[in-house]
């Protein structure tokens, strides 16, 4: 049975959370290509911006400041996230069974991984099959959440988990939040672009969007979820999660990371360093 | 005869070099275009900046991932494709032409020994996708 290694859930801040997924899938290569699953919370509300989001046309960032509200720019694709209650997990990977080079198969691999998860709490979500791929028409607003994408998931039509993937040199990172609870007003008041129409946007987010406390009837946070998630990656994939920690390498790209990239105001503000 | 042309030398990151002298024309594959889905954007570094072969030069993004684009050679960038900050639409239907993203004045040609031919990255390409 092949392994994977697994960090466990802990809350980071969204500098040194960003820092060190970055950290694990720069030095994917240095593990023998086995993949790394981490679960993960917020240690405070923080959104987080897609590489390629202009956060001055896409982000209030009055509203942030004023809400003690910290952002941060992934190195992942796609667009903001609103964390705060969320269970995240990121994935850094060698293409290579069970994953290959295409991106909408590696979605696939790993949403089904989360239905499994999910079907655990009596959540019955399901994969789209024929969601939105091309982005160049435009999408309303800057939220991950707005829009649905082939392979992510659904339940009763409402999108669940957003998620985004970096990749270079054959390996990749997916990130990937899993709304616990969902406040379509506050994303809305922060994801709005210029001009946007803001009671639109809240009707668009609320019939568009649910969270797993929607869904179950016994409240639930991200740590109670975790196992569960754990536990469909194993039986979807066949594998075996063996709890590790970051290695000291990590830790110290980590923390390079950390001061020269996350907390750099040039990279969260306009994607340069 | 590759699905490849055969005019071209190519990288294990998925792109490919175009010789003219000491000046290497870099673009990224159909296999790298395709696996992306639509590409939305791109990000490349500015002329007169360096490269190293195996770095970054920049970035695509297609809707839900972002690529780093690595270089196949070292050098310093002489011309960008600026129009591809415009329009992508030609990684996509002309990958191999008007496609093109930066011009490199190579620093040392042995470089390109660490290159594939077209039928060499064929066989590369089989073998990332026999591992799926």
């Amino acid at each position: 049975m092949d392994t994977w290694r697994f960090i466990s859930y802990r809350t980071l801040g969204g500098f040194e959370n960003m820092a060190l997924d970055e950290a694990l899938f720069r030095m994917t290569h240095n593990r023998g290509k086995r993949p790394t699953l981490r679960l993960f919370g917020w240690e405070c509300p923080t959104l987080t911006i897609g590489h390629f989001q202009d956060p001055k046309r896409e982000v209030n960032r009055e509203f942030c400041e004023s809400h003690g509200i910290s952002v941060v720019r992934r190195p992942t694709g796609g667009k903001a996230v609103y964390h705060s209650t969320d269970l995240t997990y990121s994935i850094s990977a060698c293409q290579g069974p069970p994953f290959s080079a295409d991106i909408l198969t590696t979605y696939e691999v790993i949403s089904k991984c989360l239905v499994r998860g999910l079907e655990k709490v009596g959540i019955k979500a399901g994969v789209v099959e024929e969601g939105r791929r091309n982005l160049r028409a435009g999408v309303q607003g800057g939220s991950c959440f707005a829009t649905p994408f082939r392979n992510e998931l659904l339940v009763r039509g409402a999108k669940i988990c957003g998620s985004a993937q970096l990749r270079s040199h054959g390996r990749f990172l997916q990130h990937g939040s899993i709304l616990m609870d969902f406040d379509p007003v506050i994303t809305a008041r922060i994801t709005v672009g210029p001009g946007g129409d803001m009671v639109q946007w809240v009707r668009l987010l609320s019939e568009s969007v649910t969270s797993v406390n929607r869904e179950v009837p016994m409240a639930l946070d991200a740590e109670a979820l975790a196992p569960f998630i754990c536990e469909g990656f194993e039986e979807a994939l066949g594998i075996r999660l063996e709890s590790d920690e970051p290695t000291p390498r990590e830790e110290a790209e980590k923390n390079r990371l950390l001061n020269e990239k996350y907390r750099n105001p040039r990279w969260n503000d306009e994607g340069r360093l | 005869m590759s699905a490849y042309p055969d005019d071209l030398l190519y990288s294990r990151d998925h792109t490919w070099a175009r010789v003219d002298d000491t000046v290497i024309t870099v673009g990224i594959t159909d296999f790298a275009q395709e696996n992306l889905g639509d590409i939305i954007s791109i990000e490349l570094y500015p002329v007169d900046s360096h490269v190293k072969q195996g770095e970054l030069f920049g970035v695509v993004e297609s809707a839900k991932t972002t690529m780093e684009l690595i270089s196949p050679v070292s050098g310093y960038i002489v011309s960008v494709n600026e129009d591809l900050f415009d329009d992508v639409g030609a990684l996509e239907c002309d990958a191999y032409d008007t496609g093109w993203m930066i011009a490199v004045e190579i620093n040392d040609l042995g470089e390109l020994d660490d290159l594939l031919d077209a039928d060499a990255y064929e066989e590369y390409i089989e073998q990332v996708e026999g591992r799926r």
